[in-house]
């Protein structure tokens, strides 16, 4: 858990290293400073969001990237629990799904919330989400202010 | 107008004497007229045959000297004769000598004649009068006289004929007024008797004697005759009131006997020895459609017409019957009356002689009746049996003791026994041994007013075999409303329930199998869910991570390296179109989010247009669409099956640019929707083929895995329609679907 204040926080529900790997490469491509908290299990990203646990006095992330399916408790009972939780409420969120079915894409828009992003099944593509991640930043930042 | 035969006597008596004295004072006047008038112009030619030959003999020496002087002297000694006109006296070369002409006279001399002559002219009477001398004719004489006197002379006489007529009448018509009384009052009188008679019917009136004479008798004999009548009529009238009451006892008994025959409900009719109706109550009448008047005196034969109802030949009459054997007859059975309008009636008749004091027969009685109602129940009865006997259900009766009463061919076929055989026994008879004989016991209770529902049990048939049966009982009533046993239907369904058994196996087995199929099919769908879905991400793995081995590979990588990661990366795609396609057309299948709602289809035609654009326009496509319907489904299913039709049109292409034109037809029940392209076409042999998921007729030249069809397929499906193509290889196709207007599931 390396937090540090100058650095994004940025929140990763993955259980894929290898798209793990992929994510840092794509932050890297786009340029930014960041921490990632990566939680690999639904169970413990619950707990993440709703500051229990050993997360009881963690600060929100600048930024949630949460995966689709995920063992135990999926993406969406996720998301939903941020929008419970008052603290997460404006943390911006970047839903990742391998398919890009519109059953998928339907699930995570009915929250309204968030960006759904299918993870492209190209390197090029796949190295692009890094500077969707910094859009999304910035539009966090253009909001507050 | 009367003729004189008709007029009064007086006008005939008057008439009479008129008429004779008139004709006898014209015949007498007339005779005394016309000899006068003889006797009158015979005395005038005398006069004047003389005066003229003394004229002539005078006038001698005239002619001779041929003095005209003197001859006209001679002539105007006429003068004195007022009716001679004119005279004249010739020479005898016939030339005038001298004339005399009255003054005022128009007529001139007539011319001479040869002699002496007298002629009757319109002017007159001429005389001609030769002058001699010495017998020899020396001249002539001729004179005019005027006949006017004769005329004249007859007026007069008739005058007075008619005068004296006219007066002779006159009196004769006051006499004979006077007289006639006297002949005619006397008959007059006697008329008017007659008359008063003859109106009033009062014989007491009596005509008046005026006379001994003829009339006189006549009037006697007349008021004598009266006086025999006047007797001769109190004794009628006193017979006739004895009659009469006689009568009015009669028609009373007749009234009670009429009333008493009108009254019975069965028709009687009468006849005289002859056979002749003599009477028929209002019943017969009726049965016969004909009136008591129409059937008087007429031969019962002809009115009364009977045939035997299955030979249909004509029966004996039994008013024949009953007089040739002068007893009492019933009459065969089966008989028909066929009334007036050919209505036939069957009936129960008999005949009986009529017998007078001395037991003499001189008439016969007829009574019949309608039997149809009694012949229709009868039927009845007999089709009720009928229907029971035919019945292949057992039809049983029982009584309240539990005894068999009736047993009909149902149920000799079903139980074995025949009907001789069970009536009288108890209905153990067919029990089923293993389960006891529950019939006394339900038999009680039907006697104590309860009623049984249809219940099935087993029976044990003659040859021991146990069968199923279905039983429905019914109590049985008497005319009084008493319950007096039951019937009982009884139905093999030994079939039948090994039939339901074997059905309710096969039932079980469907529906096992058909929760089988639909686990199955759950399963496939599941699968090919998560085959799609969850194969996709280590296929995306594999793609992304060959791609960053040939990044990242240490210093270059071989060209055999580079294309074995290419080939590793293009087997990847294609696994993954793949996997995409196959997610989609399962997803087809699965329950879409939300409901249906009303999907305007050109709205969906729009989208799939701007969807297709880049295509579009790389492929200078022309899309032509007639005016589509709104259909109540989810858009998510009718736009890729739209998708799929405009892309294939475009993607199966000719060498022309892509014209493609969807239409639609409102049908009875379905709308039909076609989409036509001017592409390559597809063989006959192929048409239903590519319906099949990933089916493809074409190799790597034109993209594409072989689903879109097979989703569409599956879309028009879902939706109760069909879809099929029609084409022209090098013409292009058209793939045409239905759509029914109403279905409640999709």
């Amino acid at each position: 858990m390396e937090a540090n204040g100058r650095k994004i926080q940025i929140f990763v529900v993955e259980d894929n290293p290898g798209d793990i790997q992929l994510l840092r490469m794509a932050l890297d491509t786009a340029d930014l400073d960041y921490a990632l908290t990566v939680v690999s299990d639904g169970r413990e990203a619950l707990d993440f969001v709703q500051q229990r646990g050993k997360y009881a006095h963690t600060s929100p992330p600048d930024l949630a990237i949460l995966d689709l399916n995920l063992p135990k408790n999926d993406g969406l009972e996720i998301l939903a629990a941020m929008r419970a939780n008052g603290a997460f409420q404006e943390v911006p969120v970047a839903v990742l799904s391998s398919s890009s079915s519109p059953r998928d894409r339907a699930g995570v828009e009915r929250f309204g919330i968030g960006r759904f992003i299918a993870k492209p099944p190209d390197l090029d593509e796949y190295l692009k989400i890094g500077l969707m991640i910094k859009e999304l930043l910035a539009e966090k930042h253009s909001g507050r202010n | 107008m009367r003729t004189f035969r008709d007029r009064p006597i007086k006008q005939k008596l008057i008439m009479t004497i008129m008429l004779t004295s008139g004709v006898g004072l014209l015949v007498s006047g007339a005779g005394i007229v016309t000899v006068d008038a003889y006797l009158f112009r015979g005395h005038l030619q005398r006069d004047l045959s003389v005066l003229v030959g003394i004229m002539a003999d005078n006038s001698t020496a005239a002619v001779v000297f041929n003095d005209p002087k003197s001859a006209g002297e001679t002539l105007a000694a006429l003068r004195a004769k007022t009716n001679v006109v004119a005279a004249c006296i010739y020479r005898s070369d016939g030339t005038q000598l001298a004339s005399y002409l009255r003054p005022g006279a128009k007529s001139a001399c007539p011319p001479a004649t040869a002699g002496a002559a007298i002629q009757s002219t319109g002017a007159g009477l001429t005389f001609s009068q030769p002058i001699v001398l010495q017998e020899r004719r020396i001249g002539t004489l001729v004179l005019l006289y005027k006949a006017g006197e004769v005329s004249q002379r007859l007026r007069l006489y008739s005058a007075t004929v008619l005068a004296v007529l006219l007066m002779s009448s006159f009196i004769a018509f006051l006499l004979s007024s006077r007289l006639s009384a006297i002949v005619a009052t006397p008959i007059l009188k006697l008329a008017h008797a007659a008359t008063s008679v003859s109106s009033t019917k009062d014989y007491s009136v009596r005509a008046e004697k005026m006379s001994g004479d003829e009339l006189g008798v006549l009037v006697n004999a007349f008021n004598e005759m009266l006086a025999g009548i006047q007797s001769r009529d109190n004794e009628l009238r006193k017979a006739l009131l004895d009659r009469e009451d006689a009568l009015a006892e009669a028609t009373k008994a007749r009234k009670f006997l009429e009333t008493t025959l009108a009254s019975i409900g069965d028709a009687v009719i009468s006849t005289d020895i002859e056979g002749r109706i003599a009477f028929a109550n209002p019943v017969a009448q009726s049965l016969l459609g004909l009136k008591e008047a129409d059937l008087a005196g007429k031969h019962l034969d002809d009115v009364f017409r009977i045939v035997n109802e299955f030979t249909r030949a004509a029966v004996e009459s039994p008013v024949a019957k009953v007089l040739r054997q002068g007893a009492v007859v019933g009459m065969a059975n089966h008989t028909i009356l066929i009334g007036r309008d050919k209505a036939e009636v069957p009936i129960d008749d008999s005949g009986a002689p009529i017998r007078d004091e001395s037991g003499t027969v001189y008439g016969t009685v007829l009574v019949f009746r309608d039997v149809s109602a009694r012949r229709k129940a009868e039927a009845t009865t007999r089709l009720l049996a009928a229907i029971v006997e035919s019945s292949d259900d057992a039809i049983i009766g029982h009584d309240l003791n539990g005894l068999f009463s009736s047993w009909n061919k149902g149920a000799e076929r079903i139980f074995g026994y025949a009907a001789e055989e069970t009536i009288g026994h108890p209905t153990s008879l067919i029990a089923n041994p293993e389960s006891g004989d529950e019939m006394p016991g339900i038999l009680a209770r039907i006697g104590n007013g309860e009623r049984f529902p249809q219940y099935q049990t087993t029976r044990r048939t003659k040859s021991g075999k146990v069968i199923d049966v279905a039983i429905t009982l019914s109590p049985l009533y008497d005319e009084f409303g008493r319950i007096v046993g039951a019937s009982k239907i009884a139905r093999d369904i030994t079939e039948q329930v090994r039939a339901a058994d074997r059905l309710a196996q096969a039932n079980a087995a469907l529906q096992r199998s058909n929760a089988d199929l639909a686990r199955t099919n759950d399963d496939l769908e599941r699968f090919a869910f998560v085959a799609s879905h969850d194969l996709q991400e280590p296929l995306r793995m594999i793609t992304v991570y060959s791609q960053l081995l040939i990044k990242a590979f240490p210093g270059q990588p071989s060209d055999d390296t580079r294309m074995f990661i290419e080939y590793i990366v293009g087997g990847t795609k294609r696994m993954r179109e793949l996997l995409s396609d196959l997610l989609a057309y399962s997803e087809i299948s699965g329950q879409p989010e939300g409901s249906t709602s009303a999907v305007d289809l050109n709205v969906v035609l729009e989208k799939v247009t701007e969807n297709l654009k880049a295509y579009i326009d790389e492929t200078g496509a022309s899309i032509t669409s007639e005016p589509l319907p709104v259909l109540k489904a989810y858009e998510a299913h009718l736009s890729p099956l739209f998708q799929n039709l405009i892309e294939n049109a475009i993607k199966y292409r000719g060498t022309e640019p892509p014209r493609i034109h969807i239409s639609v037809q409102a049908l009875e029940d379905q709308f039909q929707f076609a989409v036509a392209d001017n592409g390559i076409g597809i063989e006959p042999e192929y048409r239903e083929k590519i319906f099949v998921p990933f089916k493809r007729l074409h190799g790597k030249d034109i993209p594409g895995t072989g689903i879109g069809l097979a989703i569409c397929q599956r879309v028009v499906e879902r939706y109760g329609g069909r879809i099929w193509v029609e084409s022209e290889v090098g013409r292009g196709s058209t793939f045409i679907f239905t759509v029914p207007l109403s279905r409640k599931e999709h």
